[in-house]
């Protein structure tokens, strides 16, 4: 299992795959979102990168349970 | 950021506005900080991805140009370089990078409706809750 965990964190973080370019998007995504909802810059940075940390983490989370039920099944 | 004018401002200019060019709502409305923000975001976006895409992917006869043509003004403006860059040459559209331009773009024109939309609504209704009550709220 983790040797399969490796290999998944090895190919996240590779230079060939594009999904480099999710965090800009996710980035400026959790800015627009969170500007619509706030009105300091303080609280407007504050939850883009609460947005931006939560998402990314639960991406990686979601894509790491589908590769290992992929792997072993 | 810069405070807000609502007074004798339209709602639905302000949606029109923001339509036309990103951001003009809320620049409409007295918000001049959020205005150039969500213009550089959402313009931004978009050329980033017409950019990835090697300026192919804004096509009226594909479906994603229903989500892109909401970035307005920008979108339309780019409209006829896409075309004509998509007849030099055959165009890839499994290509990640292709796929990802394509993606860029379309989020660009939702990020446009969730901004119009929340220029209409700070101008048709100014008094909904923002920061001061929510300060108000964890000082007590």
């Amino acid at each position: 299992m983790w040797t399969a965990i490796g290999s998944f964190l090895a190919h996240l973080v590779s230079a060939d795959n594009p999904l480099w370019l999710y965090y800009p998007l996710c980035l400026v995504v959790g800015l627009v979102y969170k500007a619509t909802k706030f009105d300091t810059p303080k609280k407007i940075i504050r939850a883009a990168l609460h947005f931006f940390a939560s998402v990314t983490a639960g991406m990686f989370l979601l894509g790491l349970v589908l590769y290992l039920v992929s792997a072993f099944l | 950021m810069t405070g807000p004018v609502t007074n004798n401002r339209s709602p639905v200019a302000a949606l029109v506005l923001g339509w036309i060019v990103p951001g003009a709502g809320h620049a409409y409305g007295g918000r001049w900080g959020k205005a150039v923000l969500f213009f550089v975001c959402i313009t931004g976006l978009l050329v980033a991805g017409l950019v990835l895409a090697d300026g192919s992917n804004i096509l009226p006869r594909r479906l994603w140009y229903a989500a892109q043509v909401c970035a307005g003004g920008p979108a339309i403006a780019l409209t006829p370089i896409s075309q004509y860059m998509a007849t030099r040459g055959p165009v890839d559209w499994a290509d990640p990078l292709h796929e990802m331009g394509t993606l860029y773009t379309a989020v660009a024109g939702f990020l446009n409706l969730l901004v119009m939309m929340d220029a209409y609504t700070r101008l048709a209704y100014p008094h909904r809750p923002g920061d001061a009550d929510e300060d108000k709220e964890e000082a007590a």
